[in-house]
């Protein structure tokens, strides 16, 4: 029998010995082992074993670097060690070249990141392309409106009738609550907390920590928290199992922790989650009530199409159907036949979850502020006009310095280099350029990120541990420098050995031209971005001072009033007796952010369909409109001496519009809310007695809806305006009386303006993103203007000598060096302002209320670009012009 | 250059290689030392030698032809070097000339 050393050592030995000494080796190592295994198969097998790991040594091991000795690995050490020999040579230009090149690369990198963490969002959750949301779209009175919510009963018709909907899950925004534990007198509060359905997890691929995912929110006074929320509520950690008391009602069981939400998704502030059931209304079958967004996930491999197709069906078979138990004479023919007249519509569509953050039009209602894919696009083109600055940048100082390399290229080539040769070896430099930028620039992307990280309201982290990240990122530096290095490389080879090696090689200087060109691209960006700048900036302090319709200044809000319960009214009249406060007025509606709310009303005592609008209705008391700064136009406010005032409406200007009245007509006109029951004679009607002038309740980039104020008592918010004067003082008065009537309740306050400047944050983001990158491509611009003006003068330093010994005066010559380049600056100025002034107009078409761009701004931006230019120039102009031309003159 | 020198257990090694000149192949050479020093040593020791010496000049070596031993693995013979000869007498007269002056006194003899 044959026998066999140990297989793997065997094997291991093969491998890494090296190839001369392996037939050898392996003979004697083969014949020692036959040899000892006639005595000793074992030992045998261990010494032969040993022995193998004994020759794992140098000097036994062979290369494992790939035998590569052609010549193109050769050259390619030769050039990457000239190009490096030459860069040392010129600290200052390769200076300004890796510091140009890794500004712009640091700057395109975060904008890169923040683009794909837009691109990502809402991505993250299991099947995330196959999450729909129901909204509507109501046209009435050629006013269109999109929801973000639909009816309660819509889950439940699709549960039934819609067998590819696999999961179904109705949210309920619940605003702020206060959470108060068992053995605790204190309430804490949770800001953003929502009802959801059972499937909710489920539907979102949402991990509980501790709990059952599939039955955390199946009974109702249920709830589940996120790790933060629980840390709030049970710094201990055992929470599952305890209760905690909701608005001082309520006890909930705490029935499962749920992971962090994450960052870049809808749900990012969710903290609390109730189980739907919990709330009677969600139970209920009527579809008035249009406050519940919807989520549907489709069936793997079905077609969106067919929920469109069920959804566009949903009006005739359910909602019509429902209507016509309370509305005589109401059919899907008639209700068909009053749409075609009127022109009014309302229907359900989908809308991809995906598409909800940057694709979707302005909904109301939504879960926060969406933003634009207009954003991504605009910064995609900052990030790549900065890339596209810093890459001209280079090819400009490269080219400029090629006067300087003549004589090298000469002697190269007549010493026998090819040309492709040449340009390898430039491309070369360029490549050892781009990646020390790349390494400076990642070292101060990282370093920068929390800054960014703040300015753009995110929370990016650089992916440092992704594979495919770092291959973007070597392959986007190749290309960078392949780019960027082949002009200069195929501007340097192309010299003609005999020219450039005459005196000077001045006459081999090409490229002049397309230099030019670059320095005009690079100012018509900056300048275009200068304009913008001003532009959004201006758009924004617009919408900051616009006349709102309301006063926001010195109103003072708190949150959680109901926690005083009873003694609310007792609260606002001892308040109202303080020096320093004009108005106080209790509603659960701001025209911040706050609830929200949309009734269906019937105009005069015919239900009919046509007359059917849908309005916003915000309850409040009597001293509202005096407080939140409202101006009536018409009628009266309410009347706290009037009882019949409870059954009074105070609409907008745009329910007029809606109405098709005039604000005196629309006195006195009667609806009703209350068309379900039976008996319509009965039914319970309002008059208008008031119409106030339209005020921005929504974002200025959206219209102004429909609205009416109602007397109600569900009041959350006490509003309080105050007199000019020492606000914390009076706020600490203010408390003073909270502590009194609503004891060991928690007393949490904003003011107005504050919460207003929230809603603008995205515009202020992009305003602030804007100008960071503005500031970060002029600078570029003019490191790459310096250099140029810096080889510029050094060119003409003879012929600045002869001038001046021929009488010419300092301001002159600098005169003579500056005004090329402000020819090329003037050029870019008549290039960029018109395509800013149509790009920003573009922009504009966002918002609802907008400036007008005015000339000023393209006067200003140019002359900031002819300062900048002047100041970056002159110093060199005005140095070369001093410089004694005995200097200058003596030198060949 | 200066000079190469000689480690103890390479000039074991290199005594061997002169005692079966031509015939000396890293086996024979293993098995001759364990004999004689009657203490176990590693194969690869006397490779690293061979190896060291081969590179500093004192043996040179050939492949032997194939033979059905060893799977057909040729063995490679070691040959001593005139630089090896010369090192090896160099070592034996410097230990010898040194062992001379140790003093008979010292041992009583």
């Amino acid at each position: 029998m044959k026998v066999h050393p140990p297989k793997l050592a065997w094997k291991f030995f093969r491998w890494f010995c090296r190839k001369d000494y392996l037939e050898e080796i392996e003979g004697d190592l083969v014949e020692l082992f036959e040899k000892r295994y006639e005595t000793s198969p074992g030992s045998a097998r261990r010494r032969f074993t040993w022995s193998v790991i004994r020759y794992f040594r140098p000097g036994f091991i062979r290369s494992f670097s790939p035998v590569n000795n052609s010549n193109a690995t050769t050259m390619f050490k030769n050039n990457l060690k000239i190009a490096w020999r030459n860069l040392k040579r010129q600290p200052f230009f390769t200076f300004l070249n890796t510091f140009g090149l890794a500004t712009g690369i640091a700057g395109t990198l975060l904008i890169s990141l923040f683009i794909y963490d837009e691109l990502r969002f809402d991505r993250m959750f299991s099947d995330a392309e196959r999450i729909y949301r129901v909204n509507i779209s109501n046209r009435i009175a050629g006013e269109t409106n999109d929801y973000a919510s639909v009816s309660g009963p819509l889950a439940n018709v699709m549960r039934q009738d819609f067998p590819q909907a696999q999961l179904i899950t109705r949210f309920l925004e619940s605003g702020s609550i206060l959470l108060r534990k068992d053995d605790s007198q204190k309430n804490v509060k949770e800001d953003r907390v929502v009802g959801v359905d059972e499937t909710f997890f489920d539907m979102f691929g949402l991990r509980l920590l501790q709990g059952n995912e599939a039955t955390a929110l199946k009974e109702p006074k249920s709830i589940v928290l996120t790790p933060t929320a629980m840390e709030k509520h049970f710094p201990d950690g055992d929470a599952i199992g305890k209760s905690l008391t909701i608005d001082n009602g309520e006890d909930y069981l705490v029935t499962g922790i749920v992971e962090e939400m994450p960052k870049s998704s809808f749900l990012r502030d969710y903290s609390v989650f109730i189980s739907l059931s919990s709330y009677e209304d969600a139970k209920s079958l009527a579809w008035n009530n249009w406050s519940y967004p919807t989520f549907v996930k489709l069936a793997p491999g079905t077609d969106p199409t067919v929920l469109q197709d069920f959804l566009s069906t949903v009006k005739d078979n359910y909602l019509i159907p429902w209507a016509m138990t309370f509305i005589p004479g109401l059919t899907v023919e008639s209700s068909r036949q009053s749409e075609k007249e009127t022109g009014n519509f309302m229907r359900f569509y989908s809308l991809a979850l995906t598409d909800v953050h940057l694709h979707s039009p302005n909904i109301s209602g939504e879960f926060n502020i969406n933003s634009d894919v207009q954003n991504v696009y605009i910064l995609f083109f900052i990030g790549l006009f900065l890339i596209v600055l810093a890459s001209v940048n280079f090819m400009n100082l490269s080219t400029a310095r090629s006067l300087k390399r003549a004589k090298e290229v000469g002697i190269r080539k007549t010493l026998g280099s090819s040309r492709p040769g040449l340009v390898r070896q430039f491309l070369t430099e360029a490549g050892l350029v781009a990646f020390i930028s790349l390494v400076l620039a990642v070292l101060a992307a990282t370093l920068m990120l929390p800054y960014f990280n703040e300015l753009s309201g995110k929370s990016i982290s650089m992916p440092f541990d992704n594979l495919v990240f770092w291959l973007i990122l070597l392959l986007a530096t190749l290309v960078l420098g392949l780019i960027s290095g082949s002009y200069p490389a195929f501007l340097m080879s192309r010299f003609a050995p005999h020219i450039a090696l005459k005196s000077g090689g001045e006459n081999s200087l090409k490229g002049g031209k397309v230099r030019n060109i670059l320095v005009i691209v690079q100012f018509a960006v900056s300048i275009f971005l200068i304009a913008s700048t001003l532009v959004v900036f201006q758009q924004l302090s617009f919408i900051q001072n616009k006349d709102l319709g309301f006063k926001k200044d010195q109103v003072l809000i708190i949150d959680d009033a109901d926690a005083a319960g009873e003694q609310l009214e007792s609260f606002k009249n001892e308040v109202e007796r303080l020096a320093q406060v004009e108005h106080v007025s209790l509603s659960r509606f701001l025209p911040t952010p706050s609830d929200r709310n949309g009734t269906t009303f019937f105009i005069d005592d015919a239900m009919n369909t046509d007359n059917a609008i849908i309005i916003g209705n915000w309850r409040v008391d009597h001293d509202y409109i005096p407080a939140i700064g409202l101006e009536l136009i018409a009628g009266r406010n309410f009347d706290p001496q009037l009882k019949t005032d409870s059954s009074s409406l105070i609409i907008n200007e745009s329910t007029l519009q809606m109405l098709n009245m005039t604000a005196d007509e629309a006195i006195g006109t009667r609806m009703t809310s209350d068309f379900r029951r039976e008996d319509k004679e009965n039914a319970h009607f309002m008059t208008v007695i008031g119409v106030v002038k339209n005020f921005h309740f929504e974002s200025l980039r959206n219209g102004i809806d429909a609205m009416s104020l109602t007397l109600g008592t569900d009041a959350t918010k006490a509003i309080i305006k105050l007199n000019p004067g020492d606000f914390s003082g009076s706020i600490a008065k203010i408390e003073a009386i909270w502590d009194e009537v609503a004891t060991g309740q928690l007393f949490s306050y904003y003011f107005m303006d504050d919460s207003f400047n929230q809603t603008y944050e995205a515009e202020q983001r992009l305003g602030r993103i804007f100008i960071t990158f503005t500031v970060l491509s002029l600078f570029i611009a003019c490191l790459g203007l310096f250099g140029l003006a810096a080889f510029n003068a050094e060119k003409r330093s003879k012929e600045i000598g002869i001038r001046k010994v021929l009488g010419a005066s300092v301001s002159q010559i600098t005169y003579r060096l500056s005004i090329d380049f402000l020819k090329l600056v003037g050029l870019s100025i008549v290039l960029s302002i018109p395509l800013a002034w149509y790009a920003m107009n573009q922009w504009l078409q966002d918002f609802s209320y907008r400036i007008e761009i005015s000339w000023w701004i393209f006067a200003l931006s140019a002359l900031a670009a002819v300062a900048i230019s002047i100041l970056t120039v002159s110093q060199q102009s005005i140095r070369a012009a001093l410089t004694n031309p005995v200097k200058s003159l003596k030198v060949e | 250059m200066g000079e190469h020198s000689l480690g103890e257990f390479e000039e074991l090694v290199l005594l061997f290689v002169a005692a079966f000149n031509n015939e000396a192949y890293g086996v024979l050479i293993l098995e001759n030392l364990e004999k004689k020093l009657e203490r176990k040593i590693n194969i690869s020791a006397v490779h690293v030698a061979l190896k060291r010496m081969e590179n500093k000049g004192f043996v040179e070596s050939d492949y032997g032809g194939i033979t059905n031993e060893r799977g057909g693995r040729r063995k490679k013979y070691y040959s001593i070097t005139a630089t090896g000869k010369k090192m090896l007498d160099r070592q034996y007269e410097l230990r010898t000339s040194i062992y001379k002056e140790i003093p008979k006194i010292s041992f009583g003899q």
